[in-house]
């Protein structure tokens, strides 16, 4: 248990330090560890996870404290939630507190332009890993689609894309 | 002879009115000096000396206006900051926060700028884009920065605490019922649907951050080779972000960029 618990805190910290854009982000790049690495949770129970994260109010990165109480208990959902604040909360304090000397640093801002990008390329890595499991159908592939216009072109709540397929699911 | 001694004595108090408002800037120490100087104005006005007076004068209003004033905004609006001891509001918007960071950044807009005013709107947008700058969960860089902005440290933490509480313990509870009874829908059919939503949502997410990064074919560049050894050569994160981050440091050395415009 001490060692998975170990595991839990060195993935959420791993990823909640490399990781840019936000809790939407950071839950997919969690997946090809939590899922292939550890197997932690299955592949439909991410999915339930990112869904729970989505439909609960806060931030969307408790999903994460889903996926550590599956992990290891109410202890793993502790340690996986501290551990992917930890790393954030620390660089926003120190960043605060010198943000004259942060805002002119030139090589730190390149650099941070270069990451962003490589967390793009893995974001849809993510996103083609979840397809390939969930889109085995028409129906699914069709599914996908919509949410994919719905979202990047009129940017509507993903609560609503959610509920929506839910209620496809049961109908269909 | 008198007049002399009188000018000696506004001398005098003039120095020592310099002496505290060089020494120290606070309100008091301020109008201490000013209190003084005000003693030598009068005085040097009974020794006859004009100009001498109507030096003294210039710089009184120059001690008002620019030391005075200043200082006196900046106490107050530490002293509301360090008032502040509402720290269940974020407990509130953690409970009501859904639809991401840019609601949330709202709700708190709304209560600390327009409600309380503690803090400005340059500050909070200052938040915003720190919190999009670094790593990490934005929601929870905006509620830190805001908790750090109030109280340093100590608020930082309260207020990231207090915020991830709600949904936390929400989460426990789902989790744990989950765990039994699986509530979600276990009909395949319904997790097969919510499984292609996760997967638009992931995509679009994708497609929305490509859309506000992607300037010329440099970073497509760098975005193919992300993917690829993501995909193909399952290359660590850590190893993945470090090289790409080196690449924006050779990349960009010829133009750089402000982090943070202000």
């Amino acid at each position: 248990m001490i060692t998975t618990l170990f595991q839990l805190a060195w993935v959420f910290m791993k990823i909640g330090t490399f990781t840019f854009g936000g809790g939407i982000v950071i839950i997919p790049m969690i997946e090809k560890e939590v899922v292939t690495n550890y197997d932690w949770l299955t592949h439909t129970e991410f999915v339930d996870a990112v869904t729970l994260g989505q439909i609960t109010p806060g931030p969307v990165i408790v999903s994460g404290t889903f996926i550590g109480y599956k992990a290891c208990g109410i202890l793993g959902a502790i340690v996986a939630t501290v551990s992917v604040i930890l790393p954030s909360f620390i660089m926003i304090c120190l960043a605060t507190e010198a943000i004259k000397k942060f805002r002119e640093n030139k090589i730190l801002a390149n650099f941070l332009r270069g990451a962003r990008i490589a967390v793009i390329g893995m974001v849809f890595d993510a996103g083609v890993s979840i397809g390939r499991s969930s889109l085995v159908d028409t129906k699914t592939i069709l599914i996908a689609a919509v949410s994919i216009i719905c979202l990047f072109k009129y940017k509507v709540n993903p609560i609503w894309i959610l509920l929506g397929a839910g209620i496809v699911g049961v109908v269909t | 002879m008198n007049l002399k001694k009188i000018r000696e004595q506004a001398d005098q108090l003039y120095r020592r009115g310099l002496h505290i408002a060089g020494r120290s800037e606070d309100t008091e120490s301020l109008e201490t000096a000013a209190g003084l100087w005000q003693k030598a104005l009068k005085l040097y006005r009974k020794a006859g000396d004009k100009d001498k007076a109507k030096l003294l004068q210039k710089s009184l209003v120059g001690l008002y206006r620019d030391k005075y004033v200043k200082v006196r905004g900046k106490e107050e609006k530490r002293s509301v900051a360090k008032k502040f001891k509402d720290w269940f509001m974020f407990f509130k918007i953690g409970c009501f926060g859904f639809g991401g960071p840019m609601a949330v950044f709202t709700l708190l807009q709304d209560e600390l700028v327009h409600e309380k005013m503690i803090l400005t709107d340059k500050d909070f947008l200052e938040g915003a884009v720190l919190g999009d700058v670094l790593p990490g969960p934005v929601t929870m860089d905006i509620v830190t920065y805001t908790g750090y902005k109030l109280k340093k440290w100590y608020g930082a933490f309260i207020a990231t605490l207090v915020f991830i509480l709600p949904s936390f313990v929400i989460m426990i509870v789902l989790a744990m019922l989950y765990d039994k009874y699986s509530v979600t829908p276990k009909v395949s059919g319904v997790l097969q649907c919510l499984g292609a939503a996760v997967t638009g949502l992931i995509l679009s997410v994708a497609l929305r951050l490509s859309k506000a990064e992607m300037k010329d074919y440099r970073e497509l560049c760098v975005l193919l080779w992300a993917f690829a050894s993501s995909i193909i050569f399952k290359l660590d994160i850590v190893v993945i972000v470090g090289l790409c981050g080196l690449v924006g440091i050779v990349l960009y050395h010829d133009d750089p960029q402000e982090l943070l415009p202000e």
